[in-house]
């Protein structure tokens, strides 16, 4: 390597992708050991630059004392629970108070925000649409069962990045040098959601839908022509907790979001339709053709299901990519479910993937069933209970942390809601020589007190039982 | 591996058989009990006649017992006790000084003679429990009404070492059966108390009407089997949502539920705290014990303290000190009240570092190592993550007006602690409303007493069958 080690990090945090000649082999197969060094300065170069310009970087630096990172684990304090983008009064936003939410946001990023227009601003999607229009940021908002609207001040840069190694990962074979074909491939993108929307996974769309397709969008395919709504999702979160709180008998619900919920009924109501005509261009229009298709596992088995109801199998090119990730959402998947999809499809594989919403990564599932970090990205397993760090040394089984010292619009720190188990020291069969996770991931909210741990204090955990009785009270 | 184990007693008989597992996953510690579909015919009560025992004892008999056997829970001298304790260090989630003061001082105290006698009295009236009680109406018939026992499940919390005592002491005043069901985060408290009784008084009626099991909630194929009008009349529920809402499948006529539902509890601080600095730090110390006794985690426990302090900056100037001083107070409480918590929420953790670090909109006292915050409000509304607030953290909310404060109280709230005692009799016609079911003097949240109503319901009457004679005459000469 002909750069300095400070050039080198500088050239990873900028362009992973890059870095590596946009080869996913080089950046699996780098040693460990030239890698952590890689990754302690390019970490050094991100905190010494965003501890000045994101003010919460720079307050928690200082309670912290932390100064320089000279070990991994120092960077444990700083790590951001998701709770840091949703700890504004969430009635700023029934008050379309959207200057000061904007006051509060502007502290988790370098980007200046002074400048938005927000006069006669009178929804949310309005306001990210002039976020979107006026900034470098790409706002990325998730409703959360407390009834809050956590707020990512994503910069579409990140979101590019992302999208771009995402691509990589997709159309590349690990050992396999990539062709220039690989690198910027163009197909029809099978989208089984929402065509748009102001949530992490729906932001993938637009960028699916140029990045994909060589900027043809007709080669973009949407299950559903419309977005999911902001104020729609912050309404249902609203409902949620005030349910959650005994409060529903005094619920005020703005008029104007009372209008839009009828208008997501109707949409609602057009939705088997929608599916019937998604269904019907996927196995006659595309039917043969090199596509790309990602989504929750429920929803690629459900529509193999409908698939197969028609009689329809292979329905695709054989180099096409399916891609999924995400849960089950509660739902118990059939034991056979990715031979079901993989036969519908007609794809030689499903790729896994690992991500979360404030880290710009996709940490890909290999043939061992281990998800293998990517360089930009620093793993941590920590006490699920303190968040101490646990030893970077044999497996670990914890709280997972990440630092993505790649992300130029937020702080890259994050501790999830994750339990992931790492092996430190035993390398991967597949041959890729990245940190790695078992493929046993799970949600400590949903691992906690599930069995008939009673306690007569309502706790959040009962409430949002009771949120979903509620819900399917009403059916 | 099982790190204890669970008896079944089924009315004075001590099961120690056909061992099963259970727990061991969620924090809960893995312990051994008797399978309970062999015994779940053992458990029912054959017929309602069964219950004639009781008749024959007096209520003072009943006294005698209970004193009795609360003498004999002395955690020095009973085994059963000792292990009950040991148990809970792993199943709770209080603390050690407060698990001993428990079982050493208040477990015990419920059973005492004037105890009882007062929970009996005020709850139901001795003379219904004990005979016939004539009424003349108007119309010349007498009535003659008398409070009979019934055959009654109990479903037990866990949040606290006492409540499986409760019900046995509620059951044996009405001359009920009681079934009580433990819960899996302190499975062994009931199931010990109940063998210090058969210990005590293997033949006596008292023990006769007194089962604790241990089996898991919501399993269909017991529970189908006990949960019947044939053997029970009244199912008492405490608990979280899921489990008091799973049982009213098997609620139908002849078979009553009497549900303690989730609770939540608040405070409501008026003016005249700030009026010197020793009523200041009267309300600090007032509102510090309802937060911190047992260490938040019983339904009474204050969470959300609404503050007449004003909203503007010298309003929130004197609310801040207030949260300082009931932050100092709550540290500086005695071990066997409150303690730093077991295990600090990560969830809760990680709301209380955001607002930490950006004081615009709330204000962060203390939390740094798990022991307990203080947040305060700068605008008038409570934090979103208000449901969550639990390990020793409380919110304080300024307010300007009493219209502000009709937000403390809502169809989940239990206890509010008031004060001064003249702000709650100013809000005391109103906050019912609202949902509010027992209204305090600030600082005695956490000391609620069995002789008084309990959630909106007079449950000791509601365990009762109220059963009428009524004498009519017959005209002359008809």
């Amino acid at each position: 390597m002909s750069e300095s080690i400070s050039q080198a990090a500088e050239h990873l945090r900028r362009d992973p992708a890059g870095f590596f000649g946009n080869s996913i082999t080089r950046m699996h197969t780098i040693p460990r050991d030239e890698l952590a060094a890689l990754q302690l300065e390019a970490a050094n170069q991100c905190f010494a630059e965003q501890r000045r310009t994101i003010e919460m970087v720079g307050k928690q630096a200082a309670r912290v004392g932390l100064s320089t990172i000279t070990q991994f684990d120092d960077l444990v304090p700083m790590l951001f629970a998701h709770s840091m983008y949703k700890s504004y009064p969430s009635s700023l936003l029934d008050k379309k108070r959207f200057d000061l939410v904007m006051r509060w946001l502007s502290k988790l990023t370098p980007v200046d925000l002074s400048g938005v227009d927000v006069a006669g601003c009178d929804s949310i999607d309005e306001w990210i649409d002039r976020m979107d229009a006026q900034t470098p940021l790409g706002l990325i908002t998730s409703s959360g069962t407390t009834g809050t609207l956590s707020i990512i001040p994503k910069a579409k840069a990140d979101a590019i990045r992302s999208m771009e190694t995402w691509r990589l990962f997709f159309f590349q074979r690990f050992g396999t040098e990539p062709r220039p074909e690989d690198v910027t491939p163009v197909v029809d993108v099978i989208w089984p959601n929402h065509a748009s929307g102001k949530l992490g996974h729906l932001r993938l769309a637009a960028l699916l839908k140029t990045h994909f397709t060589g900027n043809d969008p007709s080669r973009f395919h949407a299950l559903y022509s419309d977005a999911v709504s902001t104020d729609l999702m912050f309404l249902a979160s609203k409902l949620q907790r005030a349910a959650a709180k005994g409060e529903l008998d005094r619920l005020e619900i703005d008029p104007q979001l009372l209008a839009r919920k009828d208008e997501f009924e109707a949409l609602q109501r057009r939705k088997p339709e929608e599916m019937k005509a998604f269904l019907n261009r996927m196995t006659t229009q595309l039917r043969g053709r090199r596509i790309f298709i990602t989504g929750a596992s429920f929803l690629l088995v459900d529509m193999a299901k409908e698939g197969f109801a028609r009689g329809i199998e292979k329905c695709f090119a054989p180099d096409s990519v399916c891609v999924s990730g995400g849960g089950t959402k509660g739902m118990v998947l059939p034991d056979d479910w990715a031979a079901q999809v993989k036969r519908f499809l007609g794809v030689r594989e499903i790729k896994m993937g690992y991500g979360m919403s404030e880290v710009s990564a996709l940490h890909m599932m290999c043939d061992h069933r281990r998800y293998h970090i990517q360089p930009w990205v620093i793993p941590f397993v920590l006490d699920p209970d303190t968040n101490a760090p646990l030893p970077r040394t044999g497996v670990q089984r914890g709280r997972a942390g990440f630092f993505d010292f790649a992300s130029i619009g937020h702080w890259g720190g994050t501790i999830s809601g994750d339990e992931v188990e790492i092996d430190w020291d035993t390398p991967c069969p597949c041959g890729q020589t990245s940190v790695h996770l078992a493929d046993d991931i799970a949600r400590y909210s949903e691992r906690r007190g599930g069995d008939d741990k009673i306690t007569c204090a309502a706790t959040a955990e009962v409430h949002n039982e009771a949120v979903r009785f509620l819900a399917e009270f009403q059916g | 591996m099982s790190a204890f184990t669970v008896p079944l007693i089924i009315r004075g008989q001590v099961i120690e058989d056909n061992w099963v597992t259970f727990g061991g996953r969620g924090g809960i510690a893995e312990f051994s009990a008797p399978d309970p579909h062999k015994y779940v015919k053992q458990l029912r009560l054959r017929t309602p006649m069964d219950l004639r025992d009781m008749y024959d004892v007096s209520f003072e008999e009943i006294l005698d017992v209970l004193q009795e056997l609360g003498e004999r829970l002395r955690l020095e001298t009973n085994p059963h006790m000792q292990r009950a304790y040991e148990a809970s260090l792993l199943t709770s989630d209080l603390t050690p000084g407060l698990l001993r003061y428990t079982y050493e001082q208040l477990l015990p105290s419920y059973f005492q003679k004037d105890v009882v006698r007062e929970i009996a009295e005020r709850g139901v009236g001795i003379n219904y429990l004990e005979g016939w009680v004539e009424h003349p109406l108007r119309d010349g018939r007498r009535m003659r009404v008398r409070a009979f026992g019934a055959r009654t499940l109990h479903i037990a919390a866990g949040n606290g070492p006492v409540i499986a005592a409760f019900s046995m002491i509620r059951n044996a005043i009405t001359r009920s059966d009681a079934i009580i069901k433990m819960p899996s985060n302190d499975p062994l408290t009931g199931v010990a108390v109940a063998r210090t009784l058969v210990d005590m008084a293997p033949d006596h009626p008292v023990t006769k009407h007194l089962s604790a099991a241990y089996w898991k909630g919501g399993d269909a194929e017991f529970e189908t089997q006990l949960y019947r009008p044939e053997n029970l009349e009244k199912i008492v529920a405490w608990g979280g949502f899921a489990s008091v809402q799973h049982v009213t499948r098997y609620i139908q006529p002849g078979l009553e539920l009497i549900s303690f539902d989730p609770k939540n509890s608040a405070s409501i601080i008026g003016k005249e705290a700030f009026a010197s600095e020793a009523t200041l730090r009267e309300a600090a110390s007032r509102a510090a014990l309802d937060i911190g006794a047992a260490n938040q985690n019983a339904c009474t426990s204050a969470r959300v303290i609404y503050v007449f302090s004003g909203t503007d900056e010298p309003g929130l100037k004197r609310l801040t000190r207030l949260g300082e001083l009931i932050y100092a107070s709550m540290l500086a409480l005695p071990e066997f009240i409150s303690t730093k918590p077991k295990r600090y929420d990560p969830e809760l953790r990680g709301h209380v570092a955001a607002l930490r670090l950006d004081d615009e909109w709330f204000h962060v006292i203390g939390g740094e190592a798990g022991e307990g915050a203080v947040i305060v409000s700068r605008l008038p509304e409570a934090v979103d993550f208000a449901p969550m607030l639990s390990c020793r953290t409380a919110n304080l909310v300024p307010v300007d007006d009493l219209t502000q404060v009709t937000a403390a109280v809502t169809a989940y709230t239990q206890t509010v602690g008031i004060y001064p005692e003249s702000l709650k009799e100013e809000l005391r016609d109103q906050l019912p409303l609202f949902g509010a079911q027992r209204l305090v003097s600030l600082g005695f949240a956490s000391n609620p007493t069995l002789a008084a109503p309990q959630d909106g319901m007079e449950p000791i009457r509601r365990m009762c069958k109220w059963i009428v004679d009524e004498c009519c005459e017959w005209p002359s000469g008809a």
